[in-house]
């Protein structure tokens, strides 16, 4: 898709409609190769010393790449981190192809490219029946579908050579199977993800585990043969869709992401960094501001919020939703048409919560919320937005602490099973 | 013996390609159909004002069916690491459902359809999801719908 093709689309949606789809694009969004440093192409040594805002320190190395909030290529996204990542077929290093408008996203796992930006042609996974491995993506609102194929993976200057990664509405497999239909809407285009891919670097290396490897679990993967029904299959673990820095070979047992900070009225775009391993470099170094709090997560990635009063024990902290995402029936809420789930306070108010890891340890946040449709018609070309909140019903018992959780520090993710100075993963410390 | 053959013709029923008789606005006896469905181990649980029948799938996700004294689903909630077919536990309610998410903002971490006759609310992320789908012109009088849970 051209930049002109994303700006005449952009265009047709006039006025109000626009700022409110900007915000209501949800977790998914794009880059464009605006900013050299993010589109650096296939690998090699990384030096994105350069172009920081907002006082973050300049970092460099092979495990360092840039990643950078911005409108993306509708020009409607806001707190979205995108990232570059080529991928091979296994074996090659020819046979490539970089994909920009990667999504971070720190509460999943694995790559997921949309197959309409896929040029390469990537082997498909088969069982020993010689059946194809599809998987049937679990998302809020519905499910995507797609083959789960090997690819090699390229960030910066990291690589893995054959990692199982999910092309997701790959047209060779339409037959989705009714069980996998009845978790709602599908979700298996660049429109609807609002993203040519998505980086899945949370805490897991797989993105079911053990479950899936036990036994057939109906809504996840999947065998497929010519026209015949898909049947739910158990899967071994190194075949699951796999978070690809588990797989690299060095600076492999999380990430680090570091951002700089945004003012009140936001920002117009960010860079900062996607940094690979925890305490395996010396720009990765556990503890780095001599604070640092650990809270370890569930085997579900979650954590406990208290916020007024209640305690929310599906908590979690994401760099792939797009704002501080809650529940306060206090707070007003937009009225404008598209941001009836954001709060539009009168006043930017300020809020406390405590995130309570299952480590039992406690951390205290601030954090503010100013109203959604002022920051908006205030900086109709800002991406960034510190201030953000957007609305949870009153049943949920979830706390979403999104990507304005990361602007001005480095929030560090480590995988299960790995060990750092500061602990033992899954966890985040921040 | 009776009991028993109602429950069998239910859950043959429910096994049928439509599984229609699933779910949310039908008898309590569907939550067999819905159990069968599932694969699931039920325990059933008496409340002031309903009952709720807890069924665990093999995945671990927790399909909590409510019941009102007039003997129908009035809402269903599931909590785990996979979202449950819903189109077997909202039963005839689904593609008012999916009608109703397809126009709701592009976000794949929230979810708040209320209509008038059917309310979602949904959250969470991968290997996490919580939900519940009520019918708010039946739930009983004096239950909160924060224990919808």
């Amino acid at each position: 898709m051209s930049a002109v093709d994303m700006h005449a689309a952009a265009k047709s949606e006039a006025g109000m409609s626009t700022a409110s789809r900007r915000v209501a694009r949800g977790l998914f969004g794009m880059i464009l190769c605006m900013l050299a440093i993010s589109c650096g192409g296939s690998g090699g040594a990384d030096d994105s010393g350069s172009g920081t805002t907002g006082g973050t320190t300049t970092l460099s190395g092979s495990n360092v790449v840039a990643a950078v909030v911005n409108a993306g290529p509708s020009n409607n996204s806001v707190n979205t981190l995108f990232v570059s990542v080529t991928v091979c077929v296994p074996g090659s290093t020819t046979n490539c192809q970089t994909i920009d408008n990667v999504e971070v996203d720190t509460a999943s796992y694995g790559l997921r490219i949309l197959s309409s930006v896929l040029t390469l042609s990537l082997p498909v996974q088969t069982m020993s029946s010689g059946a194809s491995l599809v998987e049937c993506t679990n998302f809020v609102q519905g499910y995507s579908w797609g083959p789960v194929a090997l690819a090699g993976v390229q960030i910066g200057g990291e690589s893995a050579g054959s990692v199982p990664v999910q092309i997701i509405g790959d047209p060779n497999f339409t037959n989705v199977p009714d069980d996998c239909t009845g978790l709602g809407t599908a979700v298996n285009t660049v429109a609807e993800f609002g993203a040519n891919a998505i980086l899945g670097v949370g805490p897991f290396a797989q993105d079911c585990g053990s479950g899936c490897a036990a036994a057939a679990v109906p809504t996840t993967y999947y065998t497929c043969s010519g026209t015949n029904a898909c049947v739910a299959t158990a899967v071994p673990l190194a075949m699951q869709v796999q978070n690809p820095v588990s797989a690299f070979a060095t600076d492999n047992n999380g990430v680090i992401v570091q951002l700089p900070s945004v003012p009140a009225e936001g920002s117009a775009t960010l860079s900062g960094y996607l940094v690979f391993g925890i305490d395996t470099q010396s720009n990765n170094a556990s503890n780095a501001n001599g604070t640092e709090t650990v809270l370890t997560v569930d085997d579900q990635d979650d954590l406990t919020v208290t916020f007024n009063g209640q305690s929310l024990p599906q908590s979690f902290i994401d760099s792939g939703t797009n704002g501080i995402y809650f529940n306060d029936s206090s707070l007003t809420v937009c009225t404008a048409s598209g941001l009836t789930d954001f709060y539009c306070p009168s006043a930017t108010t300020s809020f406390n919560a405590t995130l309570t890891g299952a480590n039992g340890v406690t951390a205290s946040e601030q954090f503010s919320v100013a109203n959604t449709q002022d920051l908006l018609n205030n900086n109709p070309s800002f991406t960034a937005f510190v201030n953000l909140g957007g609305t949870y019903p009153g049943t949920t018992t979830s706390f979403d602490f999104g990507l304005p959780f990361y602007y001005g520090r480095r929030v560090a993710t480590a995988i299960e099973g790995n060990t750092t100075t500061v602990g033992s993963g899954p966890y985040f410390a921040f | 013996m009776p009991r028993q053959f109602l429950t069998l013709l239910a859950l043959l029923a429910c096994l049928g390609p439509g599984m229609a008789c699933a779910g949310l606005g039908e008898p309590e006896s569907s939550v067999q159909g819905d159990v069968a469905k599932f694969q699931g181990v039920v325990n059933t649980t008496e409340h002031l004002t309903y009952r709720t029948h807890e069924i665990e799938l093999p995945s671990g996700t927790v399909l909590r069916e409510f019941v009102a004294p007039g003997g129908a689903v009035f809402a269903v909630a599931w909590r785990g690491p996979i979202i449950p077919n819903l189109r077997q536990a909202l039963g005839k309610y689904f593609d008012s459902y999916v009608a109703a998410a397809k126009v709701s903002p592009v976000n794949h971490r929230r979810l708040d359809i209320n209509q008038l006759d059917l309310v979602v609310h949904a959250a969470g992320h991968m290997r996490s999801f919580s939900g519940v789908a009520y019918l708010p012109q039946s739930v009983p009088s004096g239950v909160s719908v924060g224990e919808l849970r």
